[in-house]
């Protein structure tokens, strides 16, 4: 435990009096402070907002991540490289802590930096503001509603020959990637209704709404007439909308038990929308101090896991391999959910499309648990970090991930020490 | 039998090729080695440049692993963390991080060696003291000359009290006075009860201060003895049994 701490001061020291910590903060308040002179929003309160969160933080952030990869990247590779390391790996110390050590080293002054930036932006925000939790309407699993369209499928004698003899994993997510884009048809005079799970839902008595996104990939422009009710709550809506459509809830009584959310088409033409996508209830959670508060610690994981993943680089390989592949592997990770997104027919595709795709959809597996949570984009529309969420991001980004490669990391350092 | 007890490294059959890229192997460095080495003696390993010594003492030090044969340090293979407990080790250049201090690299290899803090400040004074750095303490070692680095190198190796130290070329570089105080040191470690493994191709500062040498030439034992009982002087004696090799640096010990 003393070597670890050892480790872990010496690898603080070395960012000290190299001075990349004191470069970091003052790069990070610089652009904090700055950026909101330098660049105007759409003209609204919540337009500015939302631009000085997600490039202002957002900029930091990404500051951070490279600067940080690049360091730790460095961490091991480069005492190996001056021959400092075997100083080190001769004494009672176990491999374990020294990748320990460095990957905390690198994370704490990430923390740091980030906390100094959250401070700068706490200072210019409302933090009593109220934030949503933006809940989506309780559906079957898209696996499982994948499964009951493979078996229809199989029953159903007009299937194409093809589908049959396909691999059942592959016709399964395709459709699985289907159900997810589900489209839902709500005819003129008809009614429909979605239920919400409501227990994750914190503040009664407050604002309700619903919110209606037709984004996507054919920009859909729809007609939505018709009238929302909600226990108590309803709206009637008469609108066009391209993209985003809010719709308050209002009158005596508040949310349902049972948190069914009915709605009425009242237009003129079918209404189209995909449940798991276009439509969610937005209701009151708490303020925006501690919806910070929460994106900070899951971006404060984040980091711990790309620095996690550059210090076993920097003990498996030489210090401008390890760059280079982490730099890849970020881009990959990052670029992999829209890729497998946009480009699901592997079936009638060649080889070189297969193998990438298979690549491509590892990498976009391994990372979901991550990139489905967005802590930036939340905090900029002012949309609840989950504490759920939070914590299993928290707990893989500072705990099982980093340990994981920290783990890898001593098994690859008297190895690549063979070389 | 009684000797085997006494034993604090053991090489049995040690071989260690190096190879490419494919895994063909390129170079044979030590080939078929064994050697044993005694509790309070100092060793000296001796051999021209590239006779396979550096290699060999990495093995010992479980910096690299051995492609066939056997190494122990006081039993154990050297890897692990109870043989590395007993370990000092001095490489040829002195590798400091050039932003600590004096101190603070003291600490820190105390730190690593399991000390608390302040058992760990006591150690780093007693051993400042003797190395004779306790001015410059505070003093970032980036600054120091080779002769202060050194010497810190030396307090850093001794700060876990070991039972062994391994010595890389401990004079190398060093002007006259100091290398007649680090072999002095030497000695006197030796006299408390240390064992010493060092390489030299300084054959005078071997014949000072080690009690048993041996001789390697491509990777493999040419001699080994007792320096008394060379019947010759340790310089005729290596000549004799590595040749007039070119690669040998006759100046170094000559001059």
């Amino acid at each position: 435990m003393i070597s670890f701490w050892r480790i872990f001061s010496l690898e603080i020291l070395a960012l000290v009096r190299s001075r990349t910590l004191a470069m970091l903060t003052a790069a990070s308040v610089a652009w904090m402070l700055a950026f909101p002179h330098l660049v105007r929003g759409d003209g609204t309160a919540a337009g500015a907002r939302e631009l000085d969160i997600h490039f202002s933080l957002g900029g930091v952030f990404a500051l951070l991540v490279v600067a940080l990869l690049s360091s730790a990247t460095g961490a091991i590779a480069r005492e190996r490289a001056a021959k400092r390391l075997q100083l080190t790996l001769v004494r009672p110390v176990r491999y374990l802590s020294i990748a320990l050590g460095k990957i905390l080293a690198h994370v704490a002054v990430g923390a740091f930096v980030l906390a100094v930036s959250c401070g700068v932006l706490a200072a210019r925000s409302d933090l009593g503001r109220s934030c949503s939790h933006v809940l989506s309407p309780v559906l079957p699993s898209p696996a499982e509603e994948a499964r009951d369209m493979y078996d229809a499928y199989l029953k159903d004698p007009e299937t194409p020959e093809a589908v049959r003899k396909a691999p059942k994993a592959v016709v399964l997510r395709l459709l699985t990637q289907r159900a997810v884009d589900h489209y839902q048809t709500i005819s003129t005079n008809s009614s429909t209704a979605w239920r919400f799970d409501l227990s994750s839902a914190a503040g009664d008595g407050g604002p309700i709404a619903v919110r209606l996104r037709f984004t996507n990939q054919l920009e859909m422009r729809q007609d939505v007439v018709g009238d929302f009710r909600f226990g108590g709550l309803s709206a009637t809506v008469s609108n066009m909308t391209q993209a985003v459509l809010m719709v308050p809830l209002a009158g005596q009584g508040g949310a349902p038990a049972d948190g069914v959310l009915g709605f009425s088409n009242r237009g003129k033409t079918a209404l189209m929308l995909r449940p798991r996508r276009d439509i969610n209830l937005l209701t009151p959670a708490d303020a925006f101090g501690w919806n910070l508060l929460r994106a900070y610690v899951a971006l404060v994981a984040i980091l711990a896991i790309v620095v996690a993943l550059g210090i076993f680089l920097s003990a498996a390989l030489g210090r401008p391999v390890a760059l280079f592949v982490a730099i890849v592997l970020l881009v990959v990770g990052e670029m992999s959910p829209s890729v497998v997104e946009q480009y699901p027919d592997e079936l009638e595709t060649s080889i070189a499309d297969r193998i990438g795709l298979v690549i491509t959809r590892f990498a976009a597996t391994v990372t979901r648990p991550v990139s489905s949570l967005s802590p930036l984009a939340s905090l900029a529309k002012d949309e609840c970090v989950e504490p759920r969420e939070m914590a299993r991001v928290a707990l893989l980004g500072s705990v099982v991930l980093p340990f994981a490669f920290a783990i890898l990391a001593a098994f690859a350092l008297p190895r690549k020490q063979d070389d | 039998m009684a000797a085997e007890d006494d034993s604090v490294i053991r090489l049995k059959d040690v071989s260690r090729t190096f190879r490419d890229f494919w895994l063909r192997p390129t170079v044979k460095a030590v080939d078929g080695l064994s050697l044993t080495v005694r509790r309070g003696e100092v060793f000296g390993l001796l051999g021209p440049n590239g006779s396979g010594k550096s290699t060999t003492i990495k093995m010992i030090l479980g910096l690299l692993s051995p492609s066939g044969g056997e190494v122990t340090l006081f039993g154990l293979p050297p890897r692990t963390v109870a043989a590395r407990r007993r370990l000092g080790y001095l490489p040829e250049l002195s590798y400091l991080h050039p932003f600590l201090t004096a101190k603070e690299t003291l600490m820190y290899y105390a730190g690593l060696c399991g000390l608390r803090r302040a058992v760990a400040a006591e150690r780093a004074r007693e051993l400042l003291r003797m190395v004779g750095l306790t001015e410059v303490a505070g003093r970032p070692v980036g600054g120091f000359s080779k002769g202060m680095a050194r010497r810190i190198a030396l307090a850093s190796a001794l700060i876990g009290r070991p039972d062994l130290l391994v010595l890389d070329e401990p004079t190398s570089g060093l002007d006259p006075v100091s290398t007649k105080e680090v072999k002095t040191m030497i000695k006197a470690l030796s006299a408390g009860g240390m064992t010493i493994l060092m390489t030299s191709h300084l054959l005078a500062d071997a014949e000072d201060v080690c009690d048993r040498v041996m001789i390697v030439n491509h990777g493999r034992s040419v001699a080994e003895g007792r320096i008394g009982e060379l019947g010759t002087s340790l310089e005729d004696f290596f000549l004799a049994k590595v040749g007039d090799a070119d690669d040998f640096v006759l100046a170094d010990f000559l001059a």
